[in-house]
């Protein structure tokens, strides 16, 4: 049998659940005779569960699409700056500001909890990864892509300026998304550009049909203000439908920077099919988008 | 030849290592209570992760690595900053947390529906109340009830020992649970 203060150390592991049998039995039997330990251990548990039940809620802040994007850039820019004699000495730098709490100082209540041993390096990851090849060609296209839109500034302000800029967030924002592997329902996709945009669209019913695969949507930034950008795969190619509110363009189709771009106007919105696909395939992929896009 | 120290990272542990970015700013946000300096300290965090991507142990919490780092990071810049200002004593704080919580023993009168009581509380009423809570005791509270990290995941991630985060632990629940408790109509 606990008294009161011997049971102090094991409120919290008995609350989570993380208590071993005989002293979870212990502690019960303390709390059926005890009620201001029942009271601390139900006041303690009604927040727990509270917070559990509300994680949702409490994690509705993501980061900025701003950071991602910097984030997920850091290991192309990284790579490609610096000697390896640099390099070397701001490896050895991160290691010492890297330097983890010494596990011996941590008196651990519990026997069984997870220690894990962060110390140890891995030989496996010492060796040269040859798939890293294809997230720098990957940076590499996307430095052409955007060069070449500032290119097109110079040269021609119309629909292939709009069109040469829409390549370039199609560009980044597909090697934003396969390295974060997220993919969106067409529901959450309607809701949050729907809330976006004050705009009450759907998405077409069937893309299957077309061979067309819904990744996801964003929003990108475009001259002043924000565009919705929605992210198919289209056989297993990108294919980006990009919505422009407020926004009056001829309707016209754009070879640029080695992607068609096919450009049509609804309810004041300018719609705008990007892939790097033959004519044909954007044309039809355009045609089926126009049904229910507006 | 360049790419002496980033041809480590592999792409599996670049792409898992930035699914935990929402999670991570979040937790920067607490830590530093500003957009700017959350942003910061996250980049930060991920430089130093993909540098030293050979020390990770495959198999161990990822997630709870970055944390680590994160938190090391945050650590280091209060530490430089507080050159200037006045340290925050943390044995204070960690004989607080090992006090029993106010009114755990008083009380002798009949229980309480605790949960009920909670079950109404409002999402800014609860977001307000964590974030008042001193910050050792919020950051505990926080990487248990809601990243739902191991106790010893924290406690490295804190720099402290496994008992403290316990302690902690409790003694943040409690605070919380009075602040809610306060913000219910007298006659809840």
């Amino acid at each position: 049998m606990h008294n009161c203060d011997s049971l102090d150390p094991l409120v919290t592991p008995f609350v989570d659940g993380e208590l071993p049998d005989p002293d979870r039995r212990a502690v019960e039997d303390h709390l059926r005779v005890c009620p201001p330990c029942h009271s601390r251990v139900a006041a303690e548990r009604a927040v727990h569960e509270l917070l559990r039940a509300r994680r949702g809620t409490l994690c509705q802040t993501d980061a900025p699409d701003a950071l991602h994007l910097r984030c997920a850039g850091l290991v192309h820019r990284e790579a490609n700056a610096g000697s390896a004699k640099a390099e070397e000495t701001r490896i050895s730098r991160a290691h010492r500001s890297l330097e983890l709490p010494n596990q011996e100082t941590q008196n651990s209540r519990t026997e069984n909890l997870r220690t894990p041993n962060l110390r140890t390096p891995n030989p496996e990851l010492r060796t040269p990864n040859p798939t890293r090849v294809a997230p720098y060609a990957l940076a590499a296209s996307l430095v052409a892509v955007v060069g070449g839109a500032f290119l097109y500034q110079a040269t021609d302000k119309s629909a292939r300026l709009m069109a040469a800029e829409l390549v370039a967030d199609h560009a980044k924002c597909f090697a934003l998304n396969s390295a974060l592997g997220t993919l969106q329902t067409a529901s959450v996709v309607e809701q949050n550009m729907g809330a976006a945009f004050d705009w009450s669209f759907h998405l077409p019913d069937d893309p299957v049909r077309e061979g067309l695969q819904l990744v996801g949507a964003r929003l990108c930034m475009y001259g002043k203000g924000k565009i919705a950008h929605i992210m198919y795969r289209h056989q297993g190619n990108p294919v980006s439908v990009f919505m422009l509110p407020k926004t009056m363009r001829a309707q016209e189709f754009v070879d640029v920077l080695g992607h068609e771009a096919a450009i049509w106007c609804a309810n004041n919105r300018t719609f705008v099919v990007v892939a790097g696909e033959p004519r044909r395939n954007v044309e039809q992929i355009a045609e089926f988008m126009q049904a229910s896009l507006h | 030849m360049a790419a002496q120290g980033l041809r480590l990272v592999s792409p599996a542990f670049e792409a898992e290592a930035l699914a935990a970015l929402d999670s991570l700013y979040r937790a920067a946000l607490r830590l530093t209570r500003n957009a700017a300096d959350a942003e910061d300290l996250v980049q930060e965090t991920y430089l130093k992760a993909f540098r030293a991507a050979d020390r990770f142990e495959p198999g161990t919490n990822l997630r709870a690595w970055l944390f680590t780092i994160l938190h090391n990071t945050a650590r280091n810049r209060a530490r430089d900053r507080a050159r200037d200002t006045v340290a925050i004593d943390s044995e204070i704080v960690d004989r607080a947390a090992d006090a029993p919580p106010p009114g755990s023993r008083s009380a002798g009168g009949p229980e309480t529906p605790e949960s009920l009581l909670l079950r109404e509380t409002l999402a800014p009423d609860l977001q307000a109340a964590i974030d008042e809570l001193p910050e050792q005791f919020r950051q505990a509270v926080w990487l248990r009830d809601v990243e739902e990290f191991s106790y010893a995941e924290i406690a490295a991630m804190l720099s402290v020992p496994v008992g403290t985060v316990m302690s902690r632990i409790s003694r943040g629940r409690h605070l919380l649970f009075d602040k809610l408790k306060a913000l219910r109509p007298a006659n809840a």
